[in-house]
Formats: structure tokens, sequence, C-alpha cells
């Protein structure tokens, strides 16, 4: 197992494709921090809440990105064919999935990490710079680095299972980023109770924003972390049970 | 194999399929298109489940195999990359799962006479690279038995004898490979013997050298054998 893990994060690193993924990680979260500071009404960015929502762009995109890291660690196995090889040499393909899912936490906290980091950074400087006073507190600026980190390393074991399970990069790809950007948001709208439960909206809880509407932290790092878990098992059926064409 | 047997819903790829290999030889497995050469090493490497039937390696289910790639090296495609990794860290990757030491990679990538390339990315290689580097992944274990699809295809004629050099020489040290093809000239240049199937039965099974004892060439046999129904019985040669 301990082999194999070392062969994935080996392989996740041995690409540009991660490192390309990172740059426009970093680039997305600067300017969303940005142009929220920037074009938001200063009356509006006053508040405590709206403050953590801008902060915590770092953890919304972190844990996208990390998704689509861990669902490529096996869509682009399939897509490339390295598939046949790896299952050749490792045939006992759980031990794949769950080095995959290992080597996906690592690169999604270390993404989580750096995008929490930055959009806390970015923020503390924006919102001075434009005569808006930064409400937050120790305590919000660690639970945002923490929570983004955690976040991003959990979104990235459920995008390994959504990859081994729908197998195809690209509606893989597509599925995750418009479930996170777009349909998540329809269920906050119209339907809050069942918004505060979607793995998305666990992922911004755990970052500590929207404390009066969406569950407390540790509760929704736990929720998330049972959705990876679930996630990573449909991945290792779906992976252990199909055929290699 | 034993009475192997893998359908696809209404379709069945493989029937029936019963041989063994020798040890220490070069057999060829041949057949037309889509007779089933391909789904059966499949098979046997355990990436696809038999429907009935057992295809078996030194006695086991390959997933059974202690040591996978001390065991069987096998190509099954010519592209089995990612674009953007280099020949060497595609290797150090397998490496690492198998547990085999580095400087082995460096011995296959000499082997197949990859090394002044291997810090490209393979998108750079030529086909004949990409099939070279497949072959340096199988032998990065050192296995006693090589499982090749279709290896010659894009060579050039330096390749297809380097090719041919390498299999002769890899049976000669009591390796054993089963190379499926549908080229039979090169088939009949390298093997010692051939397993023939269509539509996913076997066909015939023969030393080529019991074939020209009979004054028979192996094109003649092959297209005879493969011109027939679907329910012919196989055929002793």
């Amino acid at each position: 197992m301990r082999a194999q893990l070392r062969s994935e994060l080996l392989k996740q690193r041995s690409t540009r494709t991660n490192l390309g993924l990172f740059a426009g990680l970093l680039g997305l979260v600067t300017l969303a921090v940005l142009l929220h500071g920037v074009g938001l009404p200063t009356s509006d960015l006053a508040g405590t809440d709206n403050q953590l929502m801008v902060f915590g762009r770092g953890e919304y995109l972190g844990a996208l990105f990390a998704a689509l890291v861990g669902a490529m660690s096996i869509t682009a196995e399939i897509r490339h064919g390295t598939i046949r090889p790896t299952f050749l040499v490792t045939p006992h393909r759980g031990r794949v999935v769950a080095a995959k899912v290992g080597a996906s936490i690592l690169m999604g906290a270390g993404f989580g990490l750096a995008a929490s980091t930055l959009a806390v950074g970015v923020g503390a400087a924006v919102l001075p710079a434009q005569g808006i006073d930064v409400q937050l507190d120790g305590g919000d600026y660690a639970l945002l680095i923490a929570g983004g980190t955690a976040a991003s390393a959990l979104w990235a074991a459920i995008g390994v299972g959504i990859g081994a399970v729908v197998r195809d990069q690209v509606p893989t790809l597509l599925g995750i980023s418009a479930w996170l950007l777009f349909v998540e948001g329809l269920f906050g709208e119209n339907l809050v109770d069942v918004s505060r439960l979607a793995p998305g909206t666990l992922g911004v809880a755990i970052s500590g924003q929207e404390p009066d509407t969406h569950l407390a932290p540790a509760l929704s790092l736990l929720l998330l972390a049972l959705y990876a878990t679930a996630a990573a098992a449909a991945g290792w059926v779906a992976t252990t049970r199909r055929d290699v064409v | 194999m034993r009475s192997l047997t893998k359908r696809f819903g209404e379709v069945v790829a493989v029937q029936d399929l019963t041989f063994s290999l020798e040890a220490s030889t070069v057999t060829g497995f041949l057949g037309p298109n889509g007779a089933g050469k391909t789904t059966t090493l499949r098979l046997l490497l355990g990436l696809a489940a038999p429907t009935a039937g057992a295809a078996l390696v030194f006695g086991r289910r390959y997933c059974e195999l202690e040591d996978p790639a001390g065991r069987v090296g096998a190509v099954l495609e010519s592209n089995d990359f990612h674009p953007g990794r280099s020949g060497r860290d595609h290797l150090r990757a397998l490496a690492l799962a198998a547990e085999i030491p580095q400087a082995r990679v460096e011995e296959v990538l000499a082997l197949v006479e990859l090394g002044p390339a291997a810090n490209r990315r393979v998108k750079t290689y030529s086909l004949g690279m990409r099939q070279r580097l497949g072959l340096a992944a199988a032998l990065l274990g050192d296995p006693e038995l090589l499982v090749l699809d279709e290896p010659a295809n894009g060579l050039d004629p330096a390749g297809v004898h380097w090719l041919r050099t390498f299999l002769r020489r890899f049976a000669d040290r009591d390796g054993t490979v089963l190379v499926s093809s549908h080229v039979l000239a090169e088939v009949a240049q390298t093997v010692d013997q051939v397993v023939i199937i269509d539509r996913g039965r076997l066909v015939a099974t023969a030393r080529l050298d019991e074939l020209a004892g009979r004054g028979e060439t192996l094109e003649d046999t092959y297209l005879e054998l493969t011109a027939g129904g679907p329910d012919e019985s196989p055929a002793p040669l």
C-alpha cells in the first residue's frame, strides 16, 4: 500500500497538469477576492459574515480544484490507458484506489492550504485599502485556513470516487464543476434545509462561513468525511468489479 | 486457458477456449481482426473477468500472483502512456508500485535503447519508441513470461529485427513468450509454435517445425483454418 502511494504521488507530480491547475487556482483566488473586495459596496463588506464569505473564496475554489485533481488521478489513467500497466503491476485494484485517495488527499490539502492562505492574505490587504475595517480575529483566520485545507482534502477524495464511478474524464470534470458552481447554489435559494447537508455547502461551513445558516464546522467536517468515505467506497466497488477495456 | 468464455451482452468474444503454453518457447497467438485475441490476453492478465472457465498464469489467477511484475510482463497497447510524462517517470512510477529498485529502470531503458530519450515527454516519441518503452515497462520485474499484443505494429524493419532478436534471446534464457499478431510473415520468423483462434474459438495449435516437416506453410494453414464458419470444431493440423 505504501509502495502504491509513493507511485501515485510520483504520477501526480510528474506531469504539468497539477502544476497548471495549481497556478490557475492561485490566479482565480486572487481575482475572486479582489473582485469581491473592490466590486461590492463598502457597506456590504463591513459585516463579519460578508467578510468571511470574501475570505472564504479560497476554500470554495480550493475544494473545486482539489476535486478535479482527485478525479483526474483516475480518469486520466483511463483516458490515456495507463490504467492497464497500473493494474498489471498491482492487480489488487482496491490498493490502487486507496493509494489514489491517499495521494489526492495530500495534494488536495496542499491546494486548500495554499488557496485559503492566499485568500486571507489578499483579503486582509484589499479591504483595509478600501477603507473597511476587518472584523475577523485570529480564530476566524485559523478556521478559514484549517477548514479550507480539510474541505479541499476531503473533496479530493470525493473526486477520486466520482472519477472511478463515471470513468470518462470530460463528464466527470464538467459534472463536479457544475455541481459545485451552480447546482448547490440553486439548492441554497430554494431548499435551505437541504442545502445545509449538500457536500459543497459543508465545505463552506467547515471554514466557518455563514455560521448562522450553516451547520457547525465540526459537524460539517464529520458529514463531509462521510461523503468522502462513501464516494471512495463507491469508486472502490466500481473499480474492482468492472472490466478494464 | 481452461474452457475460457467471455461474453459482452449478446456478443461471444471468446468461446470455450482451452490451450496452454510451453515453457521457454515463443508462442504466436494468431487470428483475424476481431477473433478474440486481445480479449483473451486481457482475461489472462486479470483485466477482465471471464464469463465461464479460467485463465491461469503459473497455475493461478493473475490477481493471485504474489509478485506479478516478477512473473509476468505484458504490453497490450502501444500507447498506454500519459503523453505529458517522461519515459523515465512512467517507468519509475511502475517500479515504485512494484517495489522494484530504481536502478532497474535505468537497466531496462538501456536494454531497449531509450536511455538518451528517457527524460523527454512521451508525446515526442515515435511509435517505435513507444513500443520499446512499453516493452521496458514489461521487463521491469525481470519476468518469466512475456505477453505481447501486436508488438510489431508500427515498427520499421530495423525495429522488427530488433524485436525478433530480443524475443529469441528472451526465450533462449528460459523465458516464455506469448505474442499475438496477424502479421504471418513476421510470426513465421519468430515463434516456435502457434495457437490459432477464429471467432473466439480455438481452431489449431501446432509447432512450426511440424508444419515445415509436412511441407505446409503457416500462411496456407492459417488461411485455410480461419476462412471457415463460426461453428467449425477445432481441427488438428
